[in-house]
């Protein structure tokens, strides 16, 4: 407890320290917060590119009514973080080959400073309409790492344990189970032993993932991504069949198992949280339902579990004049079900509802918190146009654009270079039947590649076409612009 | 015989027989529309009189004229060609000030109609509502070069993937907002006037005209500045929307009470009783503005602060020179 009071500590400190320098030069820090593949970095990258480039965004205000002046990246601030390849993501997109930029493997993040014409007096007489805006990138895996902060070892590897003897976890843990099985959690300590656990329940949190099965809580973050902790003994543990309370035997696998584990926590976990997520002023929260509920009723709850354990560890709020003593809260997050270009507009308002049930208890813990929220579907980059298709008297809304090789639906296979019209099926009225699988069958969202833009000669960087990036922008950073 | 109605439970997709009620979803809140009493009038004598007494006095006068003209005829064709031009000329003004009261009250109606769909479309996310309430706000102005720009924008935005509600906050911010400054100075300039007036006018019955007469005036320009553009009978009209909705959100009641307190007995009172009398009927005139706004912009205040009197307090009193008249 100790630690979490020097923590708590020094994000107030740098609260104050934030109050300060916020007179001078106002910083937003935005955290962008989502599992893996959920669209972190192409929601960023489409950000800065529409920030920078002057974008379409009628409903981002401060753009709309021409008030941005300029918008440049800062040289990157802190030197022992990478910065956000913001340059290499745009060339992806737009290359010959378009291509989604790769998952992220590391924590990388970049400042963007945007000039305006302030509308306020204190504004224009203080820093002149000028907001600095830090965004974060990293791999989604690490963020299923921070309800730990709070589990012990025993409390997790009961957790865990139980939760791969459910559903569909059940057939992918046997390996995993059958080693457990022989193993002796009190006996003494065994480097191999360790070892080789820690390996079957890597490869058992790895086939949760699959696209099949697309389960989503799966900590710890660093088992399925590494970062640059490859082959450290800090990712040498596994949950073992221990009870709580019972106290380890000294020099027991237990004991050594609890030991890693606390590691982790104090040496990964806590620096990740801390260094990035404490001081958060607005949030975004990108949940990519679609997939989830492509795989099933199990991966849409899995999500929801997942993403409410790693919501509670923020700290959402109304901010007051003692905030600044007490440390800043998140005072607006928006919840957003990304890849809305998957399907039709007509159903984006069912898509929103199904985001509402599913994160309800994120959602009543930031409406109690006095924080302002939102709940929107987005699509950062629209990959797609929308169409009709008379089928039998029918008419089926759907979505046109080029699926992504090996995208199946039906039976038809695609290669990734063929534009097709998919009809992905209705999303249900009611969106409780997302989670009672009651819809099975009836519906399949196909993953396209990004969309062909047309570039003309003179201009050097194509605008991405979007759907709510500038909603979304409006509501997260809006009000900053005054 | 009390054995038939014990507690039971059934479980439901099991009980045959049973029929559910219709689970009707709750329709989303959508600002109620006024109902007509819908009470049975009488036979009204008094409308019969008056419709018989006018149709009367027009035939007189019809035949009146056709005689006059018939007379000048007969003494020179050319006097009785010049009367009948005359009565011609007479005629079509009429049909034209008939037409233009018409396409005014039409227009004013149309406004009315933006009004609710943009009601519908932020309230109840009504996409079709929110493209009527569009293409209305398109067709009133078209033709304005002000706005022709912000209009092409708005075009640029049609095929945007957007909520309605989204829609309707672009167009204001957009389109509508832009003439809130112009509509602030025509309220302005009619309360100030209003001022004066009530401060020189020497009769208290004048000045019951002259004040009438700015405020018509003002709500007239009010309209055609949002593009209602009444003609008399639709600025009458539009007077009458304005007192009830005054009516209804208490505007009148508070002037009376705590602006006369303390400004026609307080400071101003005090300086001079004609000039306090002056500040009060200038003030109510802002407020008889500021409700013609409500009525005549065809969207709701949604990005922008609703202006409220105290923008309006400080103006009452200065009597600077007057600015341009705004285009």
């Amino acid at each position: 407890m100790a630690s979490t009071l020097i923590d708590e500590t020094r994000v107030a400190l740098g609260g104050i320290g934030d109050l300060f320098t916020g007179l001078v030069s106002p910083t937003v820090r935005l955290g962008v917060t989502g599992l893996s593949r959920s669209g972190k970095t192409v929601f960023i990258t489409a950000l800065i590119h529409n920030l920078l480039h002057g974008g379409r965004l009628p409903l981002f205000n401060a753009q709309a009514e021409g008030r941005i002046v300029r918008a440049y990246l800062e040289p990157q601030t802190h030197d022992d973080v990478p910065r956000f390849a913001y340059e290499d993501h745009v060339a992806a997109l737009t290359g010959a080959d378009r291509a989604w930029p790769e998952g992220t493997r590391r924590i990388s993040e970049l400042r963007l400073t945007v000039d305006y014409a302030a509308r306020g007096l204190l504004a224009r007489n203080t820093h002149g309409g000028q907001l600095r805006i830090d965004i974060v990138d990293y791999p989604g895996e690490w963020l299923l790492d921070l309800p730990l902060m709070s589990m012990s070892y025993e409390e997790w590897a009961q957790a865990t344990l139980q939760q791969s003897r459910t559903g569909p976890r059940l057939p992918l843990a046997g390996e995993f189970h059958a080693y457990l099985a022989a193993l002796e959690p009190e006996a003494r300590a065994n480097e191999s032993s360790a070892q080789e656990a820690a390996r079957l329940f890597t490869a058992y949190l790895a086939r949760c993932r699959r696209d099949d099965v697309s389960l989503s809580s799966l900590p710890p973050g660093r088992f399925l991504m590494p970062g640059d902790l490859a082959g450290s003994p800090l990712l040498t543990f596994a949950p073992l069949e221990v009870a709580p309370g019972v106290a380890a035997r000294r020099g027991s696998l237990h004991a050594m198992m609890q030991r890693r584990y606390d590691s982790y926590v104090a040496h990964v976990v806590r620096p990740f949280f801390y260094d990035h997520f404490a001081r958060l002023d607005r949030q975004i929260v990108l949940a990519d339902l679609l997939t989830a509920l492509n795989a099933g009723p199990a991966a849409v709850s899995d999500l929801s579990a997942a993403l409410s354990a790693v919501l509670a560890c923020f700290r959402q709020g109304a901010n007051s004049w003692s905030s600044v003593f007490t440390g800043r809260r998140i005072d607006r997050i928006l919840f957003a079900a990304t890849k809305a270009d998957l399907l039709h507009h007509g159903s984006h308002d069912r898509l929103e509802a199904i985001l509402r049930l599913v994160l309800d208890r994120a959602l009543q813990r930031v409406a109690f918190s006095g924080a302002r929220l939102d709940v929107a579907a987005i699509a950062a980059i629209r990959a797609t146009r929308e169409a009709t298709v008379r089928q039998g008297g029918d008419v089926l809304p759907c979505i046109v654009g080029t699926p992504e090789a090996g995208e199946v639906i039906g039976k038809e296979r695609f290669d990734g270079e063929t534009e097709a019209a998919i009809f992905p099926g209705d999303l249900p009225a009611d969106p409780a039947q997302a989670l009672d699988g009651s819809m099975a069958g009836t519906i399949r969202f196909v993953r396209f590649r990004p969309p062909k833009l047309s570039t003309l000669p003179l201009r050097t960087s194509p605008a991405f076409p979007h759907i709510r990036l500038d909603r979304a922008l409006e509501f997260l950073l809006g009000d900053r612009f005054r | 015989m009390t054995s038939t109605r014990r507690p039971t439970a059934f479980r439901l997709p099991e009980t045959e027989e049973i029929e559910l009620e219709p689970d009707l979803p709750e329709p989303p809140l959508v600002p109620v529309q006024p109902q007509p009493l819908g009470l049975k009038r009488s036979f009204r004598w008094g409308s019969l009189l008056v419709s018989a007494a006018t149709s009367l006095i027009m035939l007189w006068a019809g035949f009146a004229v056709t005689g006059f003209i018939e007379d000048l005829f007969a003494r020179s064709v050319v006097l009785g060609g010049v009367a009948l031009s005359l009565a011609g000329l007479i005629a079509l003004t009429l049909v034209a000030i008939l037409l233009r009261e018409v396409i005014g009250l039409i227009r004013l109606n149309a406004l009315g109609t933006i009004q609710d769909d943009a009601a519908k479309a932020i309230a109840a996310g009504d996409a079709a509502a929110a493209q009527q309430a569009l293409r209305h706000l398109r067709r009133l102005y078209g033709r304005r070069p002000e706005l022709a720009a912000a209009l092409v924008d708005l075009d640029r935005h049609e095929h945007d993937i957007m909520d309605p509600a989204d829609r309707m906050r672009i167009a204001e911010r957009d389109i509508v907002s832009r003439l809130d400054e112009t509509a602030g100075r025509v309220i302005t300039r009619a309360s100030r006037r209003v001022t004066l007036t009530t401060a020189v006018m020497p009769a208290a019955a004048l000045d019951i005209l002259f004040v009438a007469a700015i405020n018509l005036r003002m709500l007239r320009d009010l309209a055609t500045l949002y593009g209602g553009r009444p003609g008399f009978i639709g600025t009458l009209r539009l007077a009458r929307m304005v007192l009830s909705h005054l009516a209804v959100t208490g505007g009148l009641a508070l002037t009376d009470n705590i602006v006369q307190h303390v400004l026609g007995r307080g400071l101003i009172g005090r300086l001079s009783a004609r000039f306090g009398e002056g500040a009060v009927n200038g003030i109510m005139t802002a407020r008889i503005g500021l409700a013609a706004l409500d009525i005549c912009r065809p969207l709701p205040f949604i990005t922008r602060p609703k202006p409220g009197l105290a923008e309006f307090l400080q103006q009452v009193g200065d009597f600077s020179p007057e600015r341009e008249r705004p285009a």
